[in-house]
């Protein structure tokens, strides 16, 4: 059990570190990281579906900057416990629902300590350390991120399991279905989330193409997913030419509105 | 004066000095702070330039107002980053070459000035479009046990940022003023929003029919079943219905924990009545 909350602490480390020096290759969602944990803990097929869960009900959580929230953390733990307790894989998002909470207290910690780094940063430069205000950012500063993601992991994990199974235990079998249904209403949250970044009046119609083709069609979301790609080249070039658009800056401005009106009709 | 370190800079290997800037890019939040986001990652992207421009201990003064200019308030899409400090150390460069002609203010209003734009269109394309396309493949094939989900959807998002950090710190470096009058004079921008959104607003109406099948088991009698009615006029309405009301919780504000605790307690009383059912 020490090891495995240690491992599994480890793939923690490795979720935070993608965005924070890989610049975000979306290797920190929970469609990833729960394969991997999957991958360590010996049970490939829960880990998957775990992670097609957790990242559907989470896809539109975006963490830009400092605002929005993420489950990451939350559904690795989640996954972990699902596969060493052998429970229902919506179990995953009602574990990583609270240790979503506790990361999130837990970051508003860390970010009082990164703050504090960045003005040693400011007086390493006054002193004209350069060498050690490169060093603050690129070995501090992920070693704070690292920290405060592996602490929790790991005791969650070490701990959790007993406690999961007692709760699973003791509580109704209509709970447990009616959080699995619960779980599944949150990914409409998130898809929710993503569109409102996106939609406005004008390009709504899109978001009701790719619904309307999958509904009536029945095609897996990959052929939804190239088919979106051919259509938005398609209309791309349709409604701003081909050629050096590039270079045809100012000129060009009132020929696409016109264009574009012509698209609206 | 400063001759020396300006030809060491010079003749320092190009890939180099882009690899630099890649990583520069890619370290973009290894300390974001509140105060000024992402300043020390800039600095830390430009800080080997800003070491072979000033060698001499005489130039320590210059050195040190560079590396305070390159700790100012900084925040950007990491893979665009690679541009703007391939950019900014060509600008140091002319800076060092003409201290009394070039005005370094210039160089911190360049980064202000391509901040927003560049945010904007790198936070649509890489969390609003590639993730969501790279996720929603990943996820179809993981539903079947594939663990060919994963491996595709990390090969999508990795395709996708290497080269565009890459080339973007050698374009940036290269010939970043020429892209900066094109970035802000022409609506290249709208345009690459516009292909984002078109791709991006198709997939999510995708997952929202194909990813999560919640059907109604609400029957009156034999002969009225209300999914089968349903079906018939438009499948998968329940989900896009539960994605409207969703919608209409998102724009009102609602915070995201009081969406997903009380998700579990509709969950639970709709599942006890028989009302919705996975």
């Amino acid at each position: 059990m020490l090891f495995q909350s240690i491992i599994i602490g480890l793939v923690a480390v490795f979720m935070v570190l993608d965005s924070r020096m890989l610049g975000r290759l979306n290797f920190e969602r929970p469609l990833i990281t729960c394969t991997i944990v999957g991958i360590l803990l010996g049970d490939v097929k829960t880990g998957l579906l775990v992670g097609a869960q957790m990242e559907m009900v989470t896809l539109g959580m975006m963490s830009i900057g400092a605002s929005g929230i993420d489950m990451n953390l939350g559904a690795i733990v989640g996954c972990a416990l699902v596969i060493t307790t052998g429970s229902d894989i919506e179990t995953a998002l009602a574990i990583a629902t609270p240790m979503t909470l506790l990361d999130q207290l837990l970051t508003t910690v860390a970010d009082v300590i990164r703050l504090q780094l960045t003005h040693m940063i400011d007086t390493y430069v006054e002193k004209g350390e350069y060498k050690k205000a490169q060093r603050v950012h690129i070995v501090y500063g992920p070693l704070v991120y690292s920290v405060f993601k592996f602490v929790p992991v790991f005791f969650a994990v070490y701990f959790g399991r007993g406690l999961i199974e007692s709760i699973i235990n003791t509580v109704p079998a209509f709970v447990i279905n009616g959080v699995g249904l619960g779980a599944n209403l949150i990914s409409f949250f998130g898809f929710a989330m993503l569109l409102s970044t996106m939609i406005n009046k004008k390009n709504a119609i899109y978001f009701f193409l790719g619904f309307v083709i999958a509904a009536y069609s029945g095609f897996s979301l990959t052929a939804i997913a190239v088919i979106s790609i051919v259509i938005a080249v398609l209309l791309y070039t349709l409604k701003y030419g081909d050629g050096n658009q590039l270079a045809v800056a100012g000129a060009g401005a009132e020929e696409y509105d016109e264009l574009e009106d012509d698209l609206d009709d | 004066m400063s001759k020396k370190g300006l030809e060491a800079q010079r003749n320092y290997p190009l890939n180099k000095k882009v690899k630099e800037f890649f990583w520069g890019g890619w370290c973009m939040q290894s300390l974001w702070n509140y105060e000024r986001q992402m300043n020390t990652a800039y600095m830390w992207g430009i800080s080997k330039t800003l070491d072979r421009l000033y060698p001499e201990p005489e130039e320590d003064e210059k050195k040190k107002e560079a590396y305070r200019r390159s700790l100012e308030f900084f925040n950007i899409t990491p893979q665009f980053g690679a541009f703007v400090l391939g950019l900014g150390a060509a600008m140091e460069e002319e800076y060092a070459e003409n201290p009394d002609t070039f005005d370094p203010k210039m160089i911190n209003s360049v980064k202000v000035a391509l901040m927003g734009p560049l945010s904007g269109v790198g936070d649509s394309l890489f969390q609003g479009t590639i993730r969501v396309i790279a996720m929603s493949i990943g996820i179809s094939l993981a539903q079947q046990g594939s663990i060919l989900g994963p491996i595709l959807a990390m090969l999508i998002s990795f395709g996708v940022s290497f080269p565009i950090t890459w080339f973007g710190a050698k374009i940036g470096y290269l010939k970043g003023q020429e892209y900066l009058a094109k970035i802000s004079n022409s609506n290249l921008m709208d345009k690459i929003m516009f292909g984002c959104s078109v791709a991006g607003l198709m997939v999510i109406g995708g997952m929202v029919a194909c990813l999560v099948p919640i059907t109604t088991p609400l029957a009156f009698g034999e002969s009225l079943q209300v999914q089968a009615i349903l079906d018939s006029i438009l499948p998968q309405a329940i989900p896009l219905a539960l994605t409207g009301i969703m919608f209409f919780l998102v724009k009102k504000g609602v915070k995201p924990m009081y969406v997903i605790l009380g998700c579990f307690a509709v969950g639970v009383v709709l599942n006890y009545f028989g009302i919705l059912a996975v």
